[in-house]
């Protein structure tokens, strides 16, 4: 008799990988439909769950392909990409990874960025929440520590830079009715910002001195540095209202003066 | 253990996504509500705030069905703790889940899949049902599953080894109407010996749900009305087992609200009844 172990494997061999073998250790009592056509409903189901599942998180890529070529894909993401967790919703992250090298997507070469864009979407959706930056106590911080501040971006705040224009690819691809759906390939890349506010989720252009002052500020580093690394992106870059306006839009929520104890070794 | 349940013998519905807003806003009559408790292990955002503000009107039921009690593989203590986080944040009636597994060797496969009927099985579920008590602190409700495969291996019938974890643990039922209906057509046993098996002082809720018969045997979608025969089996249960919070659950091709509602109607006529032959 299989092991309870040896019966779970088997049963993911033959429902997922449609191992005959395994299936036949399983060990399955026929009556009115044989092994075959009842591992086959298991694995309509658990597939089905995904597609749906996926489907939910990426719209958009679904979109871009197809439904038909979509089920094709997760079903292949799937069997290439284990579900970690027992929470389907945090199944996924890993698609835009899994579409870099999906030969049948080569043609598309901005999906694995759409996915990307789409997976910070999702993800924003169910970050924790945050109280807006603590105005007052930063006043109270002496002007010869400025420079050693860290600032903290809001739990939800991605940023998602790609040198294909997803943002537009994105917008043309939303179920409401739109006016123009032409995309230029050919145009800028974009850096982009998504951010769950109270409003709900917002996806924001940055400037390329403003995505590298969030990158650096998003790492860790103190406002003197990530100002240098901003200007060094752009060499115009207005620190002081990219700062206020980060605020006022709560990516920026916190700040401390100094480095965790952990970190000053 | 607390006791079980805060919750009358009332009908409730599963809330859903597309249902949060309106149930917000027009706080329909139904005694309580059964979320699903993996669609809030978030560290925050609107669908939380909104399960949040809805408990503040309604008892609310934690449903699991990703924590894989009957898993070759180790209790996930993450998973646990979430849930344990989430019930502390909701303070929900109760807290189910299912005998069944979904991950092996670390892969999940987020479905509730068929155990075999064996010592071997049941030990382990035993235990693991222990486990999980003892981190969450109260008892579990332990929902038997709709199954399309039966294994050489089994030693026992469904019933008995449902019980059997009931009387071996301080679990606590819920039983699936539904779902034992569905077996019985699937793998041709009496429901009624199922219902005769249970340990009815066990028993703390009861779930309705649709069916689909694909031709070849029944699949339990969550997607249709509750059948007739299952509703003829439902009153046998009540019968046996007294009055018990009944949930009417749906959950593909979600219809409107209303269509539920008047669902747990049905179950609360026959609740209502059934008290009115106890009295």
């Amino acid at each position: 008799m299989r092991s309870l172990p040896e019966l779970q494997r088997d049963f993911v061999a033959a429902a997922l990988f449609g191992d005959r073998a395994a299936l036949h250790a399983l060990g399955v009592v026929s009556g009115r439909l044989d092994a075959a056509a009842r591992i086959a409903i298991y694995r309509n189901n658990v597939l089905g769950n995904y597609r749906k599942a996926l489907g939910a998180t990426y719209p958009v890529v679904r979109r871009l392909v197809g439904t038909p070529s979509f089920n094709t894909l997760v079903d292949a993401f799937v069997r290439a990409y284990p579900s970690r967790h027992g929470d389907v919703n945090r199944y996924g992250g890993e698609l835009s990874r899994f579409l870099a090298a999906y030969a049948p997507a080569r043609e598309l070469a901005y999906l694995p960025d759409v996915a990307r864009l789409e997976w910070a979407i999702d993800q924003a959706n169910i970050a924790a929440d945050a109280a807006p930056l603590d105005l007052e106590a930063l006043a109270r911080v002496p002007d010869e520590a400025r420079g050693e501040l860290r600032f903290g971006l809001h739990p939800s705040a991605a940023l998602v830079a790609s040198r294909h224009p997803i943002f537009r690819i994105w917008q043309v691809n939303q179920p409401e009715p739109h006016g123009d759906e032409a995309v230029d390939l050919t145009a800028d890349g974009d850096r982009l910002l998504v951010l769950r506010s109270t409003q709900g989720t917002t996806i924001e252009r940055l400037g390329r001195g403003e995505h590298a002052l969030l990158a650096a500020l998003g790492c860790g580093a103190n406002l003197s540095d990530a100002a240098d690394i901003a200007a060094a992106a752009e060499p115009a870059f207005d620190l002081a209202h990219h700062l206020r306006h980060h605020v006022a839009a709560q990516t920026i929520v916190s700040f401390r003066v100094r480095a965790p104890a952990n970190r000053e070794i | 253990m607390p006791a079980a349940s805060a919750l009358g013998a009332t009908a409730g519905i599963g809330l859903r996504a597309p249902h949060v807003a309106l149930v917000r806003r027009d706080r329909p009559a139904v005694g309580w509500l059964e979320v699903h408790s993996e669609n809030y292990f978030v560290d925050g955002g609107p669908a939380l705030a909104a399960l949040e503000a809805i408990r503040a009107d309604y008892p609310v039921s934690l449903h699991g069905v990703g924590l894989s009690l009957g898993s070759a593989d180790a209790l996930d203590a993450e998973h646990l703790a979430k849930l344990k986080r989430l019930a502390a944040r909701v303070e929900p009636a109760l807290i189910s889940e299912h005998l069944c597994w979904g991950r092996i060797d670390g892969r999940h496969m987020n479905d509730l899949l068929p155990l075999p009927f064996t010592g071997e099985a049941l030990r382990l579920c035993c235990d693991r049902i222990d486990a999980a008590q003892a981190v969450l602190g109260r008892a579990l409700l332990i929902e038997n599953i709709s199954a399309y495969m039966r294994f050489d291996s089994d030693a026992m019938p469904e019933w008995e080894f449902l019980s059997s974890v009931a009387e071996r643990t301080s679990c606590l039922l819920l039983v699936d109407v539904n779902n034992i209906y569905v077996n019985a057509v699937n793998h041709g046993f009496d429901p009624h010996d199922y219902l005769a098996a249970i340990p009815s002082e066990a028993v703390a809720e009861i779930h309705l749900a649709g069916f689909e018969d694909n031709g070849a045997c029944l699949i339990d979608t969550h997607g249709a009305r509750v059948a007739p025969g299952v509703w003829s089996l439902y009153r046998a249960a009540i019968a046996r087992f007294g009055p018990k919070p009944t949930l009417i659950e749906w959950d593909t091709d979600l219809p409107a609200l209303e269509v539920l509602l008047d669902e747990a109607a049905t179950a609360q006529a026959i609740l209502e009844r059934s008290d009115a032959l106890v009295a």
